[in-house]
Formats: structure tokens, C-alpha cells, sequence
């Protein structure tokens, strides 16, 4: 039957046209009574009136009637709906000392929960592209730790016998001076295969991608431009095609630009894309190239493993360069390299962010526990006036509904605020920046406010249901929210939130402690008076070793000269947070070989010249510095740091070892010549392992630091640094002219971020939970006032008051506590790899913690306490008589 | 459900001996009733009134909400008309689903009270 369709559309009228059909029944039974009237007086010649009465009686309740009719239209309990939504929110409104806080703390850790949830969403969400599940990124690999990037030799083996892969593409990212038509600047330049952008799928917004005809030596320079740059550059996406900009000192043509707020793919950021262009490969390394692909449709990576692994084979027998046995080009889904250990950190804030959520709750909670005591009598009443139990427990949750959707509104407007503040002061996540309140997120914290609007009125609801509404009645307020059973349950949030808090505030604490351990770290270097500009030349002037030469030997004595520096050095690594990828080399010593087949030691590998070390303040420890005599035809020589000596030669003479470069078998030997203190490259946590070699050898790189230190600042000189590049060759491009002072704090920004979002966090919980027990002791103090006031008329003094409430308070928060810590114990385990320096369970920072929440419980006990001390006896005793 | 506790006579009535109507049995004789052509909603109290010989004083309080239910199951159809009497009034019509539902609940009455007859008599 399609009988229901008819009905919901009757249902539906009854709702929508209510009124229309109250008139018509209204109507009807006029109808009905007048024809009764006059059947009464044709067949009983009853007079008009009485009739008329008595067709009335017969009828009996006119609304009633009316009432008995809606609810067999089936809409009643819409209708009621609504007006118990009405009626709450009169209610809710009635009382804003009770509305304004709940809905305020709700509001906030809805917010709170729905930015954080919208972040992780995204970020471990799909990634913008089409089939994201069959990206991945290929790795060479030899040990299920050391992973790295891929040679010329892999990259075109994997596109010319990968069958797994339908779309394989190579990027090389580097910096270099560009300029559409002004001064240039450095800027991060991405050189990518044609199949890169066809195997993530992106289409451009004007123009066309890089073919495989733009691939061969020679062929024309293009570039692809981010929707961003086309903007700021090129005066908009309309005018960006066919424009020229230079790029390294040649001119690459503008062939498309990309969607806007694209400037990202495979999360490599950069504004151009240009044409990588490669030559055959004559040996199997140097590695360097990220390498993307497609997995062709119902190829499963597991497939794609053990094709790329016969690729490997093959390459072994071809190549004997490299004589890693071990080495495997191994596929990892792309989406999972991109979030690298990202997901720990979110873990995080989804933690500490449903920490405080649930405080929040259990704090509305308790607030409408006290307030479910007001309401009793009102309850009692309208039970006594005959609504039923259905009725009263509708008006209960309806009220709670009311609040939370009340909070959920205000939690979305906090929330889109919230995510916003989290992208900004947040550590580093990638694709968070993408997060958006979507539909997902706003359903997110509907369903989070219903829940904790739920949780809000359980108690009162579970009273409503279990005691007898009557009986309670005549016992007023005290017997209920009042009463002991309700304290108890508001002791128990209190004990909750008590312990909810302290692990957020171990984990704040040991985050703090970290940084400042960070904070005191030797990276190694002189922090001043030392700056640390950027100096790119144009590939095009500067193509070889020996035009980099010729500029520098001219350059570095030039900048010595300038007035007040004393010192100036080039290297192509920026501590403390150098990119470490362009900065290792693998080697095997002479004294200590790994034997054939097997994976060689790999370090940071630092070129230098000039002063470098003194530049920066790196003390010489044994043996010598580098020479003006360290060049290409003298014996290649290295400088090490102490802790890489102390690695490799623990307790032997390490002036004087040698070792092969970069698995390099014809190339002569390399000799260790001196060792120097530590810089930190790859973080402040990590030691200071590195390999310095000079350029002077030959490994000149066109995008370097210049190390100036001066007398004064460091950056007192750098305007006649920059003059001094630029009268030279105004093609050079000079930024980042930061005091190396800058840079170091700079390199803190991502734990000082972190930590200041925990914090943030533990701030939050300890006021909730500070609020919640300061909360259940005021109401506390004023339920038993005529108890103070009797044991204070009977001699009790004010200090012993003050000790009993304060005792009472601290009790609750001393067993919250208690929980907390054996929580925090073993939750901050987790935490380990963020903290430097610190055990996660470090005795004393979680015994601060614990002492700083118990010291907060205390002042938030105290302020009750002194009002109760302050109770008069007499007036106390005579209020309630 | 329908309830019936509004069926009950008026105090001072004249007619004495009335009936309570059975649980469920209002919806049959509003059918009955309308078997017999289209009614006013107080037609249909009138016309039980006579049918059951005044046997029968269907309580208005019953009456409406029970033709809404009946009209929401698809049994009867209301339109607006001008009566007998000359004045605009709902006019209730049994649809074809109704002259069925009729006929079953008729058929499963006639058992059920049959049945009845047989247990009373029994000595």
C-alpha cells in the first residue's frame, strides 16, 4: 500500500497547517452542537437555552475536545515539542547566572574539541587528489630505519620496467634566484618530470603541464606557476601565460597556472615548477631525486614492493658503483610519508583536548545538579498538577538539548576561531593549514554538544525517574540537591576533573621543562655577533666550479674589508636546523671498513670556506683548520666534529684516518686533517655529528650562507654586504639577512609552539577544575551555615571552620590527584619523543605539577572557607528558624 | 486506543437504559453508519442513535477523533458540503478500503459476539 505516503503528507499538513485545521474543527463542532440544539427542541420542545446547554454537556469539554482531536492527527508531540523547547529556553533565560557559564564552558570545549577534531580530520584525511590511495613515494631503503631519496639511474629504471606503476615523476627542489621583471630573490624552485604532476592528477587552471617533450637536454625551459604567484608576480593567473621569468639566469617561459591554493603537491611547497631536464646517468649514485608514483588500478602496494624490489636486483647486476646489497626501492603510500610522525602530535591535542572537554562537562554537570535542586519544587509542582512522569522527563532533557545546542553554536564560532589560532601558534603540521569547519566538523560537534547535553542531565533525569516526585515535595529543597547523595555525586565530578587535570598539566609541565633544557643547550656555535645572510647566483653566469670560484675568491676578501667585520665564512648548512637530506654523504674508513655488500655509515656533511669556523665560533680542538692550499688538485681532506670522532674513533688518534667519500672506489683517498667542537645541524636534541670538507675542492654550491661576524651586532654590516654582492653582480640574490640570533630562536619556534598549546590546554583544565571545587564548597558552606553558625555559637573558632571546609575541599582534590598522577604515569610514556632531556615520569616535574593543582584546589577552597569562618552565629541561627 | 469512559449517560437523562460501548466497537459503527451513504459528523451520531434505538449515544468527545483516525487510515474521506439542513458541513464518505474494512471487522464481530451468545447460554 502506498497508503503512508498519503498519510505523512496528512501528518504533515496537520503540522504545517495546524491553525487552518483547528478552525475547521472549531467548525465542526459548532456545527455539531447547533444541529443538536435544534434536534433537542424539535423532538423534546426543550426551550433554546437549556437545549442548547444541554447539547453542550453532551458534547462535554469544548478544548479538551480540540486537544483529544490534535492527537489523533499524530502531531501532538511535535506541537509540544516545541513548546517545551519554547518554555526552556525561557527558563534557561530566566536564570542566566546557571545558563551564561554552562553555555560558556560548553561552548569552549565544544570549540575547542571541533578545531582540534577538523585538524586531524584533515590532516589524516585524504590527500587533494584523485585515487590518493594509489600515491605513493619510493625510497631507497636498506634497513627498516634508513630510508632515503632515489639517483637518475633509479628514477629512469623504475619509469622504464616498473609495470605496477602507471605513472612514475621525479622532483628536485632547490633555490635560486628568480625574477619576473624585478630585483631578484631567492626562491624555492621545484624541477619535476612530466609524469609528476600526471601521477598526482593535477589538472592546471590555464594552460598545459610539463609533457614528456619538454624532458630532453635542450628542449625549451617552461615553468608552471602556483595561482599565488601569478597574482603577486604576474599581475594576475590572465596575463601569466607566456610570460617570461628568469629563473637561475635563464628564462623559463609560463606555460599554465595551477588551481588556486594549490601551491603544494605531494607536499613539496613551492611557486615553479619547471621542466627537470636529465642526463644519462654514467654511475648509480648520487642519490637526491623524490620520486613519486602511481600504482596502476587493483595494484596492491605489497605488488608494488615486490616489483620495485626486482628492479633493484636488476640494477645491482648493471651498477657496481654502489655496493650496497641490502639497498631496495621500496614504495610507502605517499599519504603516510607526508604525515610522517604527525600523528603523534595530533594524538596529542586529541587527547588533551577531550581532556578538557570532559572537565568542561563534568563541570556543567555539577552546576545543574545544584540547579536540579531549585527546579525540584517546581518538578514536584507540576507533578502534583498532573503532568506525568513522560512530560517532566521531556521538559528535562528538552531544557538540556536547549544548552546544548546553545553550546554547539557557540563552539562552532569558537571552533572556526580555534582552528584558525591553532594553524597560526600550532607546531608544524602538514595540510593543517587546509582545515576547514566543514560539514563533517560541524556534524562533529552536534553530536559532541547532544552527548554532553546528555551527560548534563543524566543525574537529573535518573532522580526524576527513581524517586517519587511527591514524596520529595513536602521536603523542599534540602532532600534532594541538597542532600547528601547529590553532594556526593558533585564530589565525584570534582574527584573527576581533579584527576582529568593533572596528567593535561604533567604533560604542560614536562613539555616546559623540555623547553628550557632546549633553551640552555650549546648548539655549539656563537649565538652573536654573527648574521647569517642567503646569497644565491644565477645558475646561468655561474654554471661551473670555476665561475664559483672566481666570484667567491673575489667576494669573500672584498667582504672582509667591509668596516667592522672581523670575520666571514660561506657554508651550505644553517644551523641549528639545517635540511638535512642535502647535507649527508655515506663514507667507509679505511681503519674500520663494513665489509662488501654491506650499508656504509652516513653523516652530515658539511662545505665550507674561508672562516667558517671562526665566523661561527667553532673552537679547533686537534690537528688543523682548512688552507687556502685545500683545493681540487691537493689530496681531498675532511674536518670532523668531536662527537663523530668519539663515534667512529672512541679513544684512538683520528688525525690522520682516511676513508672513501660517497662509496667513490676510483676517487683518491680522504684524509681526516683536524677536529673542531660540535654544531648542532639536525636539531638542538640531536649531537653533532658532522664531516666538514672544503669548498675550494670543488663542491661550490650556488645557493650558500655567508657567515659574517662583526664587532658590534652582526647585522651592523649587512647593508654594505649586500651593496658590496650586488655592485659585483646585480643578478645575485641576498635574503634571509637574519642575525644568527633570530635564527636560533627561530629553530625553537615548533616546541615552543607545542608547548605553549599543551599549556594552554592545562590552563583551561586547572581553572575548570579549580572553578568545580570551588563551586561544590561554596554551596557546601551555604547548605551547612546553620550547622557553622551552631558549632561557632557553641566556641568552635574560625580557624578550625576555615580548617574543616578547607580540609573537606582539599580531600576531594587530594583523591583526584592521586588518580591523575598514576594516569599521567602511564600516559606521558607516550609523550618521550617529544621531550629532550627529560624522563617522562620525571619525579620532579610531576610532583610540581601536582603540588601546582593542589595549591590552585587550595585557593579555590580557601575563598569559600574564609566566607564560612565570617558567618555571624547569631544571624545564622536565626535565618532559618 | 479508544476510550469510551465519555459515553456514559448524562445524569437526569431520560433514557435510562444505555449501553457503554465496547472497547473498539465505535469504529464499526461509524463504518455501518456511513455504509448507508455519506454523514455529517452529527449525522453519524444521530443515525447510531435511531439504529441502535437510542441504545447507542456515541460520545462526541469520541466521535471526531475517531473519524480523524478512520480518515488517517484511509477508511473514510471528508469533503466539504452544503447539508440537508442547508448548512456548510464535513461530509464523511467510507472508500472502498473502508467498505472492506467493514465487512472483516462486521464478519470478526459477528464471531467474537457469537460466540459470546454460545458461552452465556451454556448451562
Amino acid at each position: 500500500m502506498t497508503h503512508w505516503l498519503t498519510r505523512l503528507a496528512r501528518r504533515f499538513r496537520a503540522l504545517v497547517h495546524g491553525a487552518a485545521l483547528d478552525q475547521e474543527l472549531a467548525d465542526e463542532i459548532q456545527l455539531h452542537v447547533r444541529l443538536e440544539t435544534e434536534d433537542l427542541i424539535r423532538t423534546r420542545g426543550l426551550d433554546p437555552m437549556e437545549a442548547r446547554r444541554q447539547a453542550l454537556l453532551a458534547f462535554g469539554g469544548v478544548e479538551r475536545h480540540r486537544a483529544d482531536q490534535r492527537d489523533a492527527r499524530g502531531v501532538r508531540w511535535i506541537e509540544e515539542s516545541f513548546g517545551d523547547f519554547r518554555f526552556a529556553l525561557r527558563v534557561l533565560l530566566k536564570s542566566p547566572g546557571y545558563t551564561i557559564p554552562a553555555v560558556l564552558v560548553l561552548g569552549l570545549g565544544i570549540g575547542a574539541t571541533t578545531a582540534v577534531f577538523s585538524g586531524v580530520h584533515t590532516v589524516l584525511g585524504h590527500l587533494p587528489y584523485p585515487k590518493d590511495e594509489q600515491l605513493v613515494r619510493i625510497f631507497e631503503q636498506n634497513s627498516p630505519t634508513n630510508r632515503w631519496t632515489l639517483s637518475v639511474t633509479d628514477f629512469q629504471a623504475i619509469a622504464g620496467q616498473a609495470h605496477t606503476l602507471s605513472a612514475v615523476g621525479a622532483v628536485r627542489g632547490r633555490s635560486a634566484p628568480v625574477s619576473a621583471g624585478s630585483e631578484p630573490q631567492t626562491t624555492a624552485v621545484a624541477l619535476v618530470t612530466s609524469g609528476f604532476m600526471h601521477a598526482l592528477g593535477v589538472r592546471p587552471a590555464l594552460g598545459r603541464l610539463i609533457e614528456p617533450s619538454d624532458e630532453p637536454r635542450g628542449a625549451p625551459l617552461v615553468v608552471v606557476v602556483s595561482d599565488g604567484f601569478a597574482r603577486r608576480s604576474l599581475g594576475g593567473a590572465d596575463h601569466a601565460l607566456g610570460r617570461s621569468i628568469m629563473i637561475d639566469g635563464s628564462a623559463h617561459t609560463v606555460i599554465a597556472v595551477l588551481p588556486r591554493g594549490l601551491d603544494r603537491l605531494a607536499g613539496i611547497r613551492s611557486d615553479l615548477w619547471t621542466n627537470l631536464q636529465l642526463d644519462p646517468p654514467t654511475r648509480r649514485g648520487p642519490f637526491g631525486l623524490f620520486v613519486i608514483g602511481r600504482m596502476a588500478d587493483g595494484v596492491s602496494l605489497e605488488t608494488c614492493r615486490r616489483d620495485l624490489a626486482g628492479v633493484s636486483l636488476r640494477l645491482q647486476g648493471l651498477w657496481s658503483d654502489f655496493p650496497d646489497r641490502d639497498a631496495r626501492l621500496t614504495p610507502y603510500s605517499l599519504r603516510t610519508t607526508m604525515l610522517g610522525d604527525t600523528g603523534r602530535t595530533l594524538g596529542l591535542f586529541g587527547a588533551a583536548v577531550l581532556l578538557v572537554l570532559l572537565i568542561a562537562v563534568a563541570n556543567v554537570a555539577s552546576l545543574t545538579l545544584v540547579r536540579a535542586t531549585g527546579r525540584w519544587r517546581e518538578l514536584s509542582l507540576r507533578a502534583a498538577l498532573g503532568a506525568t512522569r513522560v512530560r517532566l522527563v521531556r521538559l528535562v532533557m528538552v531544557e538540556c538539548v536547549a544548552l546544548a545546542a546553545a553550546g554547539a553554536v557557540l563552539g562552532l564560532a569558537l571552533g572556526a576561531g580555534g582552528l584558525r589560532l591553532l594553524v597560526r601558534i600550532g607546531p608544524f603540521i602538514p595540510r593543517l593549514e587546509e582545515a576547514r569547519l566543514d560539514i563533517q566538523a560541524t556534524l562533529f560537534a552536534i553530536v559532541v554538544a547532544l552527548a554532553a547535553g546528555m551527560v548534563v542531565g543524566a543525574y537529573p533525569l535518573l532522580l526524576l525517574l527513581r524517586r517519587d516526585l511527591d514524596a520529595s515535595h513536602s521536603g523542599g529543597d534540602r532532600t534532594v540537591g541538597g542532600g547528601r547523595r547529590a553532594q556526593a555525586v558533585r564530589g565525584a565530578f570534582v574527584i573527576g576533573e581533579f584527576a582529568l587535570a593533572l596528567p593535561l598539566l604533567a604533560v604542560a609541565a614536562l613539555l616546559l621543562n623540555s623547553f628550557l633544557r632546549l633553551q640552555r643547550v650549546d648548539p655549539g656555535f656563537a649565538v652573536e655577533p654573527v648574521a647569517t645572510p642567503r646569497v644565491s647566483l644565477p645558475a646561468a653566469r655561474y654554471g661551473d666550479a670555476a665561475a664559483l670560484r672566481a666570484f667567491w675568491n673575489q667576494m669573500l676578501p672584498a667582504l672582509g674589508e667591509i668596516g667592522g667585520v672581523t670575520h666571514v665564512g660561506l657554508g651550505d648548512a644553517l644551523p641549528p636546523n639545517a635540511n638535512q637530506t642535502n647535507n649527508q654523504n655515506n663514507f667507509d674508513l679505511i681503519a674500520h671498513p663494513v665489509g662488501d655488500g654491506r650499508p656504509q655509515p652516513v653523516s652530515s656533511w658539511i662545505t665550507v670556506a674561508r672562516d667558517y669556523f671562526a665566523a661561527l665560533g667553532v673552537p679547533l680542538l686537534d690537528g688543523r683548520a682548512f688552507t687556502p692550499g685545500d683545493t681540487g688538485s691537493a689530496p681531498p681532506v675532511v674536518v670532523v666534529s668531536r662527537a663523530w670522532a668519539s663515534h667512529y674513533f672512541p679513544g684512538e688518534p683520528v688525525v690522520g684516518q682516511q676513508m672513501i667519500e660517497g662509496g667513490c672506489t676510483e676517487c683518491p683517498r680522504t684524509t681526516i686533517v683536524g677536529v673542531v667542537g660540535d654544531v648542532r645541524y639536525d636539531g638542538l636534541t640531536l649531537p653533532g655529528e658532522a664531516i666538514y670538507a672544503p669548498m675550494e675542492e670543488g663542491n661550490w654550491g650556488r645557493t650558500v650562507h655567508l657567515f659574517v661576524r662583526t664587532r658590534h651586532t652582526g647585522t651592523d654590516a649587512l647593508p654594505a654586504v649586500r651593496t658590496t654582492l650586488l655592485g659585483f653582480d646585480p643578478g645575485v640574490s641576498v635574503d634571509q639577512a637574519e642575525a644568527m640570533r633570530d635564527v636560533f630562536s627561530e629553530s625553537i619556534t615548533q616546541p615552543r609552539h607545542l608547548m605553549t598549546l599543551l599549556g594552554g590546554f592545562a590552563v583551561a583544565a586547572l581553572v575548570l577544575a579549580a572553578v568545580g571545587i570551588f563551586g561544590l564548597l561554596s554551596y557546601a558552606v551555604a547548605a551547612r551555615r546553620r550547622e557553622i553558625g551552631v558549632r561557632m555559637a557553641l566556641g568552635a573558632d574560625r580557624r578550625a571552620v576555615v580548617r574543616m571546609i578547607v580540609g573537606g575541599g582539599l580531600w576531594y582534590a587530594a583523591v583526584g590527584a592521586t588518580i591523575g598522577l598514576a594516569v599521567a604515569l602511564v600516559g606521558t610514556r607516550w609523550l618521550a619523543e617529544s621531550l629532550f632531556d627529560v624522563s617522562p615520569t620525571d619525579p620532579a616535574t610531576l610532583l610540581a605539577a601536582t603540588l601546582a593543582l593542589l595549591g590552585v584546589a587550595l585557593v579555590a577552597c580557601w575563598l569559600p572557607a574564609r566566607r564560612a569562618a565570617a558567618t555571624d552565629p547569631v544571624r545564622a541561627l536565626r535565618s532559618e528558624t | 486506543m479508544l476510550s469510551n469512559d465519555k459515553v456514559s449517560p448524562e445524569p437526569g437523562d431520560p433514557v435510562a437504559e444505555r449501553a457503554d460501548l465496547l472497547q473498539g466497537t465505535l469504529d464499526l459503527l461509524i463504518l455501518k453508519a456511513l455504509m448507508l451513504g455519506p454523514l455529517h459528523g452529527w449525522g453519524i451520531s444521530k443515525r447510531l442513535r435511531q439504529l441502535s434505538a437510542d441504545a447507542f449515544e456515541v460520545g462526541q468527545g469520541s466521535l471526531y477523533p475517531a473519524l480523524y483516525r478512520l480518515e488517517d487510515q484511509g477508511w473514510i474521506s471528508a469533503h466539504w458540503a452544503t447539508s440537508p439542513e442547508g448548512r456548510r458541513a464535513k461530509f464523511y464518505t467510507l472508500t472502498r478500503d473502508g467498505r472492506k474494512q467493514f465487512i472483516a471487522e462486521r464478519s470478526e464481530w459477528r464471531l467474537f459476539s457469537g460466540a459470546m451468545e454460545l458461552v452465556l447460554k451454556a448451562v
